[in-house]
């Protein structure tokens, strides 16, 4: 006599997956068993947290020029922030939350600076955790990734060249906007160009506007203050004194901004690489002016 | 001069001689009582005349005046030198500079109530520590925590004295109010033309974070700090004593253990292997600033040296890069002076031991790094107790023949 089983049809299975998932940061529709946006790469597990817990994330964009200390500033940010009980606590959402966390610091303890980001956004580390700030009754979900800077300014200069970064920045609430002190005290002109045309960029994509103004909070964070003490003691007349064009436009096109100054490194040494040039080697860590820009960015959110 | 004293006692006798007429009423008895007491007078008078006379005698017949003027003469100027050389001494155990009044040169001119109290002095505020090897570096277990530009190496160091605790804002006044910026004698030769740009907040001399050459108010027991390289060996200089050389500073905390034919063990932090947040001021402390020198005294050297981790880096006097690995040397600045044990701002507690190194400018002046003070047991005269200790035999020989006595 033959057994009566019941087997589940693998059509039935699939049926499931045939569902699109839409990614959270471009809107395209995915399979819903893929790991990456097919159109701008960015993981849909973020997707997936959205969509079950219910609550809308914010992004806040962390920017800057390539080696302006993006990935040091994000993961020194997240383990402070993660480590103490301070005024805005940190808890990361999903695994893959935690490798940069985990990458920048196993460098920072061993005396070297992460590897630079790649440029290929499948291989860039996005952060989504739940921040909970003193005076707010309710915690906030944020999302912010760690692009690479070249990929940042292939972007500006060629709208869409990088959909991921296109949709990002369209989305995001909060910018942080990292100047690297350390070329601007060598009289680099570079920075002032790269963050002008930044901001030019981010307030015409800006829809939130105010006489003309945008109200997007951004935070202009001096980074590597820590080879300038003046720019620590006011940020702002360092910004005003050393960067006036970048003054002059962030006056004129934000009613929502904030100068700050940060450092990861106590003093730096310099490694000759075989066939790579010099290497910055950070002979300690002592993070300063981390958790102010952030803080304040996520209360102006 | 005996022309007025006769004529005084006659005038006296004649007045005497009425007055007793009157008393007794009879001019006989009043005369005879008068005279008595004439010559009874007369008598002493003439006794005292002839031993001031017998007393003055010696000097007068001194065969060489010439000498004893002098004598006489140096005596006093002798007393007050004496007296400026021991206010001097009292001034500078005042400041703190007791090691000065230890050097062999200095102890053979200061009375021992005051070389006791030096030495005193000495033995609250500084801790002996003895000499032997020491591991310099990455260590003898080569942990993978350990970065890659620090290469273990076993050094030889002679005994010394290290301060227990840092310098303080306090100590630092003393340095300040003395002239230290102005006394040119006291700073390294290569930056006396910089001098000027040592001076604080309001522009006077003085550490970077002072108000018009003075410490803030409460801070007077926490560690100095804003001071460079350079200020900080001239403190050391004026209060007799120098920097502690990287060697030196790393024995004093690891506290090493010799072991015949193997490298010596020593402990990762001066309380032992384990980490312990409880124990010194790191970024974990949560303090987010200096604490006064005194706390955190569980974490104390075996030796008895305070905070030698966390708080502030300290300068020593060695060159940074010295115990760098050849096989993967950084390219430095050639002013870099190496800083030692961790501050309140060091994040991490791998860079806060007692075989990590960092690295500043000569003339950083930042902060988190102050300093401490070290001085060779050989700069001192030695220790009276500890010499007692070593030849018991001749103390006892030395009482006994102060009892016979």
């Amino acid at each position: 006599m033959t057994k009566r089983v019941l087997v589940a049809m693998d059509s039935y299975r699939l049926a499931e997956c045939a569902v699109p998932l839409a990614c959270y940061i471009c809107g395209s529709d995915n399979n819903y068993n893929t790991e990456l946006c097919r159109h701008c790469a960015a993981p849909l597990a973020l997707s997936h947290q959205a969509r079950t817990q219910g609550v809308r994330p914010q992004m806040v964009a962390v920017l800057g020029t390539a080696a302006a200390g993006k990935t040091v500033y994000l993961g020194m940010l997240l383990d402070m922030l993660t480590r103490q009980n301070s005024r805005v606590q940190v808890l990361a959402r999903g695994a893959f939350s935690i490798t940069l966390q985990q990458r920048t610091m196993m460098a920072l303890s061993n005396c070297r600076f992460p590897e630079k980001t790649p440029n290929e956004p499948d291989r860039w580390n996005w952060v989504h955790c739940q921040a909970k700030i003193n005076s707010k009754k309710n915690p906030m979900e944020l999302i912010m990734p760690d692009m690479a800077g070249e990929a940042i300014l292939e972007e500006i200069d060629h709208p869409n060249a990088y959909p991921a970064i296109h949709s990002f920045l369209e989305k995001c609430s909060g910018v942080i906007l990292l100047a690297d002190t350390d070329r601007i005290e060598r009289g680099g002109a570079e920075q002032n160009y790269f963050l002008m045309k930044l901001i030019t960029y981010l307030s015409e994509q800006d829809s939130r506007k105010t006489r003309g103004k945008t109200t997007r909070p951004v935070a202009i964070v001096f980074s590597k203050a820590d080879r300038c003490e003046p720019c620590f003691d006011n940020p702002e007349l360092y910004a005003r004194e050393k960067t006036p064009n970048l003054w002059q436009q962030v006056q004129q096109r934000f009613t929502n901004y904030g100068f700050f100054a940060s450092g990861v490194a106590g003093s730096v040494g310099f490694r000759e690489e075989l066939g790579e040039g010099t290497s910055a080697v950070p002979l300690r860590i002592e993070p300063r002016g981390i958790v102010e820009p952030f803080e304040w960015l996520v209360r102006k959110v | 001069m005996n022309r007025y004293v006769v004529g005084g006692a006659g005038v006296a006798s004649v007045v005497v001689l009425i007055s007793l007429t009157w008393l007794f009423g009879s001019f006989s008895w009043a005369l005879a009582t008068t005279v008595l007491i004439a010559a009874v007078g007369g008598g002493f008078f003439a006794y005292r005349q002839f031993t001031q006379k017998f007393a003055a005698q010696p000097s007068t017949n001194s065969s060489q005046p010439e000498d004893a003027a002098p004598r006489r003469a140096a005596s006093p100027v002798d007393t007050s030198n004496s007296k400026d050389s021991q206010s001097l001494a009292r001034k500078m155990l005042d400041q703190g500079r007791y090691t000065l009044l230890l050097r062999p040169q200095i102890a053979e001119s200061i009375p021992s109530k005051l070389l006791n109290r030096a030495q005193t002095m000495l033995d609250d505020e500084m801790t002996l520590v003895p000499g032997g090897e020491t591991i310099v570096g990455k260590g003898a277990n080569d942990s993978p925590d350990s970065p890659d530009h620090l290469d273990g190496r076993v050094v030889q160091v002679e005994g010394f004295y290290l301060d227990r605790y840092q310098v303080t804002n306090e100590q630092f006044y003393r340095f300040v109010q003395n002239g230290g910026y102005e006394q040119i004698s006291l700073w390294d030769p290569e930056i006396v033309p910089a001098l000027l740009d040592f001076v604080d907040s309001t522009g006077e001399p003085g550490p970077l974070f002072w108000k018009n050459g003075k410490y803030l108010s409460g801070q007077a027991q926490l560690p100095v700090v804003g001071v460079c390289w350079y200020e900080a060996a001239a403190y050391a200089r004026w209060v007799g004593k120098r920097l502690p050389t990287d060697p030196e500073w790393v024995k004093s905390g690891s506290w090493p253990v010799p072991l015949p034919g193997a490298r010596p063990i020593q402990r990762k932090y001066p309380w032992g292997e384990a980490f312990d947040l409880n124990k010194c001021n790191l970024w974990g402390s949560g303090h987010g600033s200096t604490v006064p020198v005194e706390k955190y005294d569980e974490g104390m050297s075996v030796g008895g040296a305070n905070q030698l981790i966390g708080n502030v880096w300290e300068w020593t006097s060695s060159r940074f890069g010295a115990w760098q690995s050849s096989s993967s040397p950084l390219v430095l600045d050639a002013s870099m002076r190496s800083i030692r044990g961790g501050a309140f701002d060091t994040y991490f507690e791998t860079q806060a031991t007692c075989d990590f190194q960092s690295g500043d400018k000569a003339v950083a002046r930042k902060r988190n790094i102050g300093f401490r003070c070290a001085i060779g047991i050989c700069d001192l005269i030695p220790d009276q107790s500890m010499q007692a200790e070593e030849h018991p035999a001749q103390v006892e020989t030395q009482e006994l023949a102060e009892v016979a006595q």
